[in-house]
């Protein structure tokens, strides 16, 4: 039991890194919208790029869901 | 407890049926989905009854949701896609009809309940799965094998595919579970703070004003929410249906 | 193009004439599907204001989710079945996440459908 008890709290402290995943999409999504909104016309060429941030943004906030994951299902 | 936001959505069960073991109770869940029925086949029907050739207001509405869905379908599908329009219009007018007789205080919402919203997203891709076998065969699955990959990454973008083929009922049936239960929760704990301010008072009926206008406003969005919801269903599962009906250009 | 054919009506008159007729029709064909495409596209965008942009925020996020779901519970089963205990969870919830942001990329429009190319054929 007392295992299982680490394991969860373990879990829970591997959640904490999806957090600085969603502060590095909030920059990524934000930068965006302030660049779209000074230079409308370059933004829909752009749109590619801010997926590929995004999406190695969020590849790091999976990781640390894969930890989580592996924690209580393994 | 009168103010459990939860209490709206348990199912009681009315009339009491055991088969073989397995429970085919009717219960208030059943009730409305008859009554969602009813109510649409009983409009669609009334309202054309007559079939004036310059259309009433209630016959026009039926004819706007007819052009809706129709042309949904055709830009969707393309004309082929019409033998579908059944289907699809059946489907939409069941979840906008359902969630909108959700909208009435003391009813059961059909579709804030998982399995119900999955049962519908199930039918709608085994259709897609069925139709696209029996019409294209074994090239159904070159659905999955995109044009022009490199022979080494096939069998990555195959996985892939398959994984993002299979998400789609899930994230049908997930998204209209979600947003109905999170609007009828939202909406029932912000008039639970209007009775509850209310009890404590003067200054306690003051202050609920503000939960007041919030409730208000939220039902308003809501019926926005109901019918984008159903609208959104129809339109995935239009293009869905597209993919069994042309599945690689 | 009325002092265009008054000009040049002396030199040859009838080759000239239906030169012109051609030339003037396929201007005005021209100049109706320009008309024509404008109109339906500003149509298209209103709606797209409306509606449907709403629609396609409420999609994305549970289009993203619902692939790293699917890849996850996908390679928990196969690790159950396999014994393979945590390599399937790893490999498939990053097949999951790759599905996902695929999923996002069809929603927005920058990738082609399902076993579409971008240079679409008519069928």
């Amino acid at each position: 039991m007392e295992a299982e008890a680490a394991k969860a709290i373990g879990a829970g402290i591997a959640c904490l890194g999806m957090g600085g995943a969603g502060i590095g999409l909030g920059h990524i999504f934000g930068n965006y919208l302030a660049g779209a909104l000074r230079n409308p016309s370059a933004a829909d060429g752009q749109f590619g790029r801010l997926i590929f941030g995004f999406a190695v943004t969020e590849a790091l906030g999976i990781f640390s869901l894969l930890i989580a994951l592996l924690l209580l299902f393994t | 407890m009168a103010n459990d936001p939860i209490h709206q959505f348990h199912i009681t069960k009315l009339v009491p049926i055991e088969i073989g073991g397995l429970d085919f109770s009717f219960t208030n869940s059943s009730l409305f989905m008859v009554a969602t029925v009813a109510a649409a086949g009983a409009f669609l029907y009334m309202t054309t009854a007559s079939r004036g050739l310059v259309p009433s207001r209630l016959q026009s509405i039926t004819e706007m949701s007819y052009e809706f869905v129709a042309s949904m379908l055709r830009d969707a599908a393309g004309s082929q896609g019409m033998r579908f329009f059944p289907l699809v219009f059946s489907l939409f007018m069941f979840v906008l009809v359902a969630n909108l007789l959700g909208m009435f205080p003391y009813f059961f919402t059909v579709t804030s309940h998982i399995i119900v919203t999955f049962a519908l997203a199930l039918l709608v891709i085994g259709t897609v799965v069925v139709y696209g076998f029996w019409k294209h065969g074994l090239g159904f699955l070159k659905l999955f094998v995109p044009e022009g990959v490199p022979g080494v990454l096939i069998p990555l973008v195959v996985a892939i595919e398959v994984i993002s083929f299979l998400s789609r009922p899930i994230s049908l049936s997930v998204r209209l579970f979600a947003n109905m239960l999170a609007g009828h929760i939202t909406l029932k704990v912000f008039a639970g703070f209007v009775t509850s301010l209310s009890a404590m008072g003067v200054v306690g009926v003051a202050g609920a004003i503000l939960p007041l206008l919030m409730t208000i406003a939220l039902t308003g969005l809501e019926f926005l929410v109901a019918f984008l919801q159903a609208y959104v269903f129809a339109v995935l599962t239009c293009m869905y249906l597209n993919d069994a009906l042309h599945p690689s250009h | 193009m009325a002092d265009r054919s008054s000009g040049n009506g002396g030199g040859e008159p009838r080759g000239q004439a239906d030169d012109d007729l051609a030339r003037r029709r396929r201007d005005l064909d021209a100049a109706i599907a320009a008309r024509r495409s404008e109109k339906v596209d500003e149509v298209a965008g209103a709606d797209r204001g409306g509606k449907a942009n709403w629609g396609h925020a409420l999609r994305l996020s549970s289009e993203f989710i619902s692939a790293i779901v699917v890849g996850a519970a996908l390679g928990w089963f196969i690790d159950r079945g396999l014994g393979s205990s945590p390599w399937g969870l790893i490999g498939f919830l990053l097949l999951g996440f790759a599905a996902g942001v695929l999923n996002v990329m069809r929603a927005t429009g920058q990738v082609a459908e399902f076993g579409r190319r971008t240079d679409r054929t008519e069928d």
